[in-house]
């Protein structure tokens, strides 16, 4: 198995894009299928924890699969296959374009699962030498930072407030909804708090002190990243030919 | 047994990492102020998350009461035990002191007045009441601290579980604290105090346990 750090953060963010765009650009419930499964083989190569990846995704997954349902009954066209009443519950066409919708996003999913085998570190730097402003990059690595950062927030604060012998099971759907407003309010200030400690901290270690940036770290590509790349575009290739 | 915590035999290990519990096996008495000691990293605070049932267990047995946890919502283990997290700042929530002190109660049906009245007390007694207006967010970090216990107190539990209560604390809030733990010492109830400086331990507690990697190095009764 390929190790994931082996190669070049660029690289990954160059199959990404690939597979991306195709996963977008395709409606063909067939190449679709395709294209998830080289991804899917791509990630397990790259990812040796795909597993706790996917365990960790159960709930995003749980509302891919239902927006999926919802859409497919909203769907008219096709031949029906459950009829309620007259009303088409459920017909080929939209069973279709569910699937094509779940393959979708997991497309876009495993995709982003090849990007995190890098560190953030390292994927700032390669978006750096990719030429981007390095104060763009270092907000949107910030920015990805600080999402699992406010999930953990949220977790800790709702735990907090059942322990004080709120059962959440068993109290109304008015009453949860108080519950959610009242802790919405302190995990934004908590967050703008953070952000606001980490800029103050950022500015004191020097950022944007000159106007030029140097780095310590210097990524390279290696004979692996070319022909990682290489055999992307060709297969990239192949696909716009053949359909 | 009763008004016991029994921990039976239990297993707990964080993602990516060694074994931290293995066939760990605790009995607290839930009428007694125990302290829990040992350096950073030993185990306390996780041992103090599985009590409350915010980790889980992976494997072993923990009950309150002979009931086990894994049969109970966080909020029915809340109602019993209260929690103060190490980090005050884990556990408030109000746009308002009163309103930090008195949102669960009166959500749960609590008569507002009799509510109110109840946290102006506490509030009092932990020298806050100036402070009832405030944004608690604004508040001081031992000013937290102290709100933290207090709300805590609001639906009077049995059991109430502190995490290093005297950390980053200066001498004035200290001794409020201290205060506090004697105080309700005095009144009955049980308390398990998780800390790292001996001499508190020795000072306040009925039973002293020294965990050490995930192990009770020593269980002394006073």
């Amino acid at each position: 198995m390929m190790k994931a750090n082996s190669l070049d953060p660029r690289t990954k963010i160059f199959i990404v894009a690939i597979i991306s765009t195709l996963g977008i650009l395709y409606r063909d419930i067939k190449i679709l299928s395709l294209i998830f499964v080289i991804t899917l083989v791509l990630a397990f190569i790259l990812n040796h924890d795909l597993l706790y990846v996917i365990k960790r995704l159960k709930r995003l997954l749980i509302v891919v699969f239902f927006i999926a349902f919802v859409q497919s009954v909203l769907t008219n066209q096709g031949e029906v296959l459950i009829q309620f009443y007259g009303v088409n519950i459920l017909t080929d066409y939209g069973l279709l374009k569910a699937a094509e919708f779940i393959l979708r996003i997991g497309i876009i999913i495993l995709a982003s699962v090849i990007i995190t085998t890098s560190s953030r570190r390292e994927i700032l730097q390669g978006l750096v030498q990719l030429k981007i402003p390095y104060e763009i990059v270092f907000m949107v690595t910030t920015a990805i930072k600080f999402l699992p950062m406010l999930r953990d927030e949220a977790i800790n604060m709702f735990t907090a407030i059942q322990l004080r012998g709120l059962d959440f099971k068993k109290i109304g759907f008015g009453k949860k909804l108080k519950v959610y407003k009242y802790l919405l309010l302190p995990i934004i200030i908590s967050s703008i708090l953070k952000a606001k400690e980490l800029s103050i901290v950022m500015e004191m270690r020097g950022l944007r002190a000159y106007p030029t940036r140097t780095s310590y770290r210097q990524l390279s590509f290696s004979l692996k990243d070319y022909a990682t790349m290489g055999i992307s575009v060709i297969i990239t290739i192949m696909f716009v030919v053949l359909n | 047994m009763k008004d016991n915590i029994e921990i039976k035999n239990i297993n707990f290990k964080y993602p990516k990492s060694d074994l931290l519990f293995n066939a760990f096996s605790l009995d607290l008495n839930m009428g007694e102020t125990t302290f829990l000691i040992g350096d950073n990293g030993s185990g306390k605070t996780t041992l103090s998350k599985l009590i409350m049932g915010i980790l889980k267990i992976s494997s072993g047995s923990i009950s309150i009461d002979n009931k086990g946890i894994d049969q109970c919502t966080l909020g029915e283990i809340g109602k019993s035990i209260g929690y103060v997290f190490q980090n005050p700042d884990h556990q408030i929530f109000g746009q308002s002191v009163i309103e930090e002190m008195s949102f669960v109660p009166i959500l749960l049906g609590n008569d507002s007045i009799e509510t109110i009245d109840k946290a102006d007390k506490l509030l009092d007694n932990f020298g806050l009441l100036h402070k009832r207006e405030s944004l608690p967010f604004k508040l001081s970090f031992g000013e937290k601290r102290r709100l933290a216990i207090a709300s805590t107190l609001m639906r009077e539990p049995r059991y109430i579980i502190l995490d290093e209560p005297l950390v980053s604390l200066d001498m004035n809030n200290m001794d409020i604290i201290k205060i506090t733990i004697n105080e309700l010492r005095r009144t009955g109830k049980g308390l398990l105090v998780i800390s790292h400086n001996e001499d508190f331990a020795n000072e306040y507690a009925d039973r002293v346990i020294k965990i050490q990697d995930g192990r009770i190095a020593y269980d002394e009764s006073k």
